[in-house]
């Protein structure tokens, strides 16, 4: 068992800089996610924690040792690959028991401990078969049970769920849930799904064309992030972006006016920008509520209604031509081409995306 | 029948009019050569146009037996087509895994090289080679002479490099972070699911190295020594020699190759589309 | 990706010692020798000996001649050949294909000493089986290897049979690349199978094309088997030497290595300009 800490970790290509200093400490069974768009290097500072990048700048320590001269095998990890990397001409005994035949592991060690990772993920019945003979779900199962044969300090999981349908998805997250209940060995988990990364940590890691923008959890980052790229990547439907004008700071916080004429006062504790300068409100499609009963009241056109049922999701857009999503309860949506709603709840963030609290 | 299915049936129809005779015309000294092998010389020296097999093939490999050793240069050129196609593959591969799987340094030089010697003629390294091997090594009328020199083969090194790259390499990386060494992960990871892709590389390579003439020619010249075609070369253009003999003979080493070109036609012809080796 | 230089040079090592001895060795060795004058012991320095000879020696430029000559007919007609082998194998509307298959590409599998002898039975001026079927239908015999243009032909029919399947194979299966779905667009759109062919597959092709030529051409520069064998030692009169014969009797009959050398060195200079002709034929358009 054992924590991981990052120290201002770079990662350079020739001149090209594509991690810009990552720092971060994991506790001791912790399940943290790493979690951004593609191209951020989420996966690229995993591949570095596992040891199959090399680290060009600062360091990296998992159990209290620094490893970054240290070879993948030799740090107390274990991964489990996109692609599940198993091998198609072995069985999936052979998958899960083939790293420790290969370093000599005493034969009665490796069956036991294969044994067991199987019972632990129910593949008992598959031992025989090949990768090729196995579905999606099973395959993932195999390179979940390769890893824990290992009994390692850390397992870190690389996008695994990203191959599998919608449904696989859903189940193989609670299953990998359920399994760090019940090894309780810390786990670091690399998504550009940001559902993935809400339901599974315990911390959040988001980044950004190689920064760490946030972290912090899940509920911590939904409710009180820390910039506008990370207000809008976590949540589902996105937050919406209207653009606004600072107009003055009074004692309550300062006021800003929507296009479209709207005002809307912010507590604020920290510097106000000036006057006339933009900024840009945020607001979560779950954060509209009925005229009148909110802080400040908006007009807006519906363009397209979508029903799921119990809710629905407005399309629509402001007299300034902002698109935004209102969500409501179905039962509350009526036909009217224009209604007017009111802003429960919003973020502030000025014109470099900074969050103004 | 439909204007559609008309057109279509004529256009089939000229295909294989055009198609049949052009087979029939590459078949035919393949063909020939069978049937001269059948034949006794004086039936082969006759004015009289024979398409038909005879009987005399077992007479031709006694009369070919009689002018040379060719049984014994069959051997040879089996020995050592076998030990040459299990080196080369083995070095091949090694050569282009490491390049499909490592970043080092001179890489781009060592590609550079291999691609620079496709398009160099053989002739400019066939004299040094033969100096080397024969007044500096003394090794002329050996196998080691036959084998090593012709190892080195650009295209091969390319063709596996390009079947490695092809595997996911996070395969490999799996096995790494198992804590596999990288020989024991080329071994019982890369070389296993190569498998058909060696199979194309070694059937190329036994070829290449079975119908070789020119270095063999020059470099194990001794009677004894020879391997099969050139064995076969020497009687071409004698005055007292069987013809059916060497027919016969030319039979013996083609006849084991279309044997194998059918059975794996699918290997053969990826090894030759991947430019394996000319 | 981390460097491994340890590990890839382990891997690497066999193959690049053997280069180095047999290949970068040899290359740089023969350049040299090609500036000594090897009919003396001990070999002597003169750049001229071996180069200077060459330009005015009228058997090179024979040989340097019935090359180029046997290059610029041969090359093409195999070529043109194996593409219309290529294409035709891969009609939909071909039965017996395996058979079909199997009549172009067996060739490819014959050694060329096996293949010369037959050929030079087929040929043969009073039992050949040519002349023979040539009589049954009333035309006469031709005395193919006593003269210098039917012995041409039999070296450039038996090369373009042996070696047409083979870059039939290469054709075919670039062919096989093309993705399907454009030919259906083209048919949606009209355009007939021989607009097809001129205006999709052969640019599509284009690359593999001259990947093909390339390689023919530097085999048929070094031709040496099917003139030693076929026409007996580059016969009539040297009306079929090429210049992978002459280098042949210069440094293996007449041990001249330095003179063989710079021949050598001259097919390396034709095949680099070749090289260069197919980097410019096949550049990305800009």
């Amino acid at each position: 068992m054992a924590g991981v800490l990052l120290n201002n970790v770079v990662k350079r290509f020739g001149d090209f800089e594509i991690i810009h200093g990552a720092s971060l400490d994991i506790a001791d069974g912790e399940f943290v996610v790493f979690v951004g768009p593609s191209g951020c290097g989420k996966s690229t500072l995993l591949r570095m924690i596992a040891g199959l990048e090399d680290i060009s700048g600062g360091e990296i320590a998992i159990g209290g040792k620094t490893v970054n001269d240290v070879e993948p095998a030799d740090r107390g990890i274990a991964m489990v690959f996109q692609s599940y990397a198993l091998y198609p001409h072995m069985s999936v005994e052979q998958n899960l028991s083939f790293g420790l035949r290969m370093n000599g592991n005493p034969k009665a060690d490796t069956d036991r401990r294969v044994k067991k990772a199987a019972e632990i993920l129910h593949i008992t019945d598959l031992m025989a078969r090949r990768p090729r003979q196995l579905s999606g779900g099973q395959r993932q199962r195999v390179a979940i049970g390769r890893a824990i044969v290992r009994e390692p300090q850390v397992f870190l999981f690389d996008e695994p769920l990203s191959n599998l349908d919608a449904e696989l998805r859903v189940q193989m997250r609670v299953e990998i849930s359920r399994l760090h209940k019940e090894l309780g060995t810390t786990m670091i988990y690399v998504t550009h799904d940001q559902i993935e990364a809400m339901t599974l940590a315990d911390r959040i890691v988001v980044l950004r064309g190689g920064h760490v923008e946030q972290i912090g959890r899940p509920l911590d980052l939904y409710s009180d992030p820390d910039n506008q790229f990370v207000a809008g990547f976590v949540g589902s439907p996105k937050m919406n972006f209207i653009t606004a004008r600072v107009l003055e700071r009074g004692a309550s916080g300062v006021t800003v006016e929507l296009a479209g004429g709207t005002r809307l006062t912010q507590p604020l504790n920290g510097p106000a920008p000036e006057p006339g300068s933009k900024v840009v409100v945020g607001v979560r499609p779950e954060h509209f509520g009925h005229a009148g009963k909110g802080d400040a009241d908006l007009s807006v056109t519906i363009d397209v209604v979508e029903h799921l049922g119990g809710t629905s999701f407005l399309y629509a857009s402001t007299a300034a031509g902002d698109d935004i999503v209102i969500q409501r309860d179905a039962a509350e949506v009526s036909d009217a081409p224009e209604i007017t709603v009111s802003i429960r709840k919003s973020y502030l963030f000025d014109d470099k995306g900074r969050r103004l609290r | 029948m439909s204007s559609r299915s008309a057109s279509k049936l004529g256009r089939s129809i000229a295909l294989h009019l055009f198609l049949t005779p052009l087979a029939l015309i590459w078949l035919f000294p393949l063909w020939m050569m069978v049937i001269f092998s059948t034949m006794p010389d004086r039936g082969i020296f006759s004015p009289s146009i024979e398409l038909l097999p005879h009987g005399n093939f077992l007479d031709n490999v006694n009369n070919l037996q009689r002018d040379t050793n060719f049984i014994g240069a069959i051997g040879i050129s089996v020995s050592v087509a076998v030990t040459y196609t299990f080196l080369s593959v083995m070095l091949t591969s090694m050569a282009g895994w490491a390049l499909a799987r490592y970043q080092f340094f001179g890489k781009g030089l060592v590609v550079a090289i291999i691609l620079g010697t496709i398009t160099l003629p053989y002739a400019v390294v066939l004299i040094p080679q033969f100096i080397m091997v024969a007044r500096d090594f003394k090794l002329a009328n050996t196998w080691v002479a036959l084998i090593v020199p012709p190892l080195f083969n650009s295209l091969g090194v390319l063709f596996m490099r390009q079947a490695f790259s092809m595997m996911p390499h996070e395969l490999f990386d799996a096995a790494r972070v198992e804590g596999v060494k990288e020989w024991r992960i080329f071994l019982f990871v890369a070389l296993p699911l190569a498998r058909p892709m060696l199979a194309a590389l070694a059937i190329i390579l036994f070829l290449a190295s079975w119908n070789n003439y020119l270095w063999p020619l020059l470099i194990n010249s001794k009677p004894g020594a020879m391997t099969a075609p050139v064995a076969l070369g020497t009687l071409i253009g004698l005055t007292k020699v069987s013809w059916g003999g060497i027919m016969a003979g030319a039979v013996m080493l083609t006849a084991p190759m279309l044997v194998v070109f059918v059975l794996l036609q699918r290997h053969f012809i990826a090894g030759i589309a991947a430019g394996a080796i000319k | 990706m981390r460097y491994q230089n340890a590990t890839a040079y382990r891997f690497l090592a066999p193959y690049l010692l053997i280069f180095s001895i047999f290949w970068l060795w040899p290359i740089i060795d023969s350049f040299l020798i090609s500036f000594q004058a090897t009919r003396t012991v001990p070999w002597r320095f003169s750049p001229t000996f071996n180069w200077g000879r060459l330009i005015g020696d009228p058997a090179f430029f024979n040989a340097l001649k019935n090359t180029l000559l046997i290059l610029v007919i041969q090359v093409p007609v195999m070529i043109t050949l194996a593409i219309v082998m290529a294409v035709l194998l891969n009609s939909p509307l071909l039965k017996a294909r395996g058979l079909f298959r199997f009549a172009f590409f067996a060739p490819v599998v014959v050694g060329e000493v096996a293949y010369s002898a037959v050929f030079r039975l087929m040929f043969n001026l009073d039992y050949g089986i040519i002349n023979k079927l040539l009589n049954s239908v009333g035309l006469p015999s031709i005395d193919w290897f006593s003269n210098v243009t039917p012995a041409m032909a039999v070296i450039m029919i038996a090369v373009t049979w042996r070696w047409a399947g083979y870059n039939a194979i290469i054709l075919l299966a670039g062919l096989q690349s093309i993705p399907q779905d454009v030919y259906e667009a083209a048919t949606l759109d009209r355009v007939s199978k021989l607009k097809q062919f001129i205006y999709i597959t052969l640019p599509l092709l284009k690359p593999i094309i001259v990947f093909c030529a390339v390689l023919s051409i530097i085999g048929t520069m070094q031709l040496f088997t099917e003139p030693f064998l076929i026409t007996e030692r580059g016969g009539p009169g040297g009306g079929t030497e090429t210049l992978g014969l002459l280098l042949y009797r210069q440094g293996f009959r007449s041990l001249n290595f330095g003179y063989a050398s710079a021949i050598a060195y001259t097919m390396a200079g034709l095949a680099i300009a070749i090289s260069l002709v197919q980097l410019w034929l096949t550049r990305d358009p800009k």
